[in-house]
């Protein structure tokens, strides 16, 4: 069984996906489709969708924490201005942000 | 687009928090610690518990509470990987509400 390598560097811009997948995910819909920067690897982890139907989640897949502006995810956000949203995604939830959904 | 669950209320419109100070019950101490038991044994995962929270009704899971909800998913999943039968904790369940208990005598 091959492990996933991490595709995203700290720094790099990526998009939010809405994989259409039913059933356990850890993506909040609030958040598909939006834009927003790696701000860390948190390493690999046994997949949580698999893990919740009672299998064992491997291979481990690769984790992100990722920073978006609160701007950028509510339209009528009044906080301050520099306010981030930090989020943890993983691999196959994220695109890199040039491409389309 | 699939819909939402249940537990993914982030953005919606919601009124204010209710906030509550009271004593953990006895039956909620003993439930958290053989939830957690199972945890360490490796019986139950955090995840699986988490699905049969999303798999409540809404309105099951709008009137539910914590301690509720860690109760039915518990007991789902014992029933669903056949640690326990429907039947027995039916039975004992009964057996404990005729007898009393600390919290309700």
């Amino acid at each position: 069984m091959s492990e996933a390598e991490p595709s995203y560097a700290v720094g790099d811009r990526v998009r939010i996906l809405d994989i259409g997948k039913p059933g356990h995910v850890r993506t909040p819909t609030y958040i598909r489709h939006k834009v927003g920067t790696i701000e860390r690897f948190c390493g690999m982890f046994e997949n949580p969708e698999d893990k919740a139907y009672g299998r064992w989640g491997l291979p481990p897949i690769p984790l992100y924490r990722v920073q978006l502006k609160q701007d950028d995810i509510w339209p009528d956000y009044d906080g301050a201005p520099g306010d981030v949203l930090e989020i943890e995604i993983y691999d196959h939830w994220l695109a890199p942000a040039g491409e389309t959904t | 687009m699939v819909d939402k669950l249940t537990t993914d209320i982030g953005g919606d419109s919601a009124g204010p928090v209710p906030q509550e100070d009271r004593d953990q019950l006895f039956w909620e101490k003993q439930m958290i610690a053989a939830f957690n038991l199972l945890q360490v044994k490796g019986v139950v995962v955090t995840d699986e518990f988490r699905r049969t929270v999303e798999e409540m009704p809404a309105d099951y899971y709008a009137n539910s509470t914590f301690y509720g909800r860690r109760l039915d998913g518990m007991v789902r999943l014992l029933i669903e990987k056949g640690v326990i039968d429907a039947d027995t904790i039916e039975a004992r369940t009964r057996e404990i509400l005729e007898s009393g208990t600390r919290d309700h005598v």
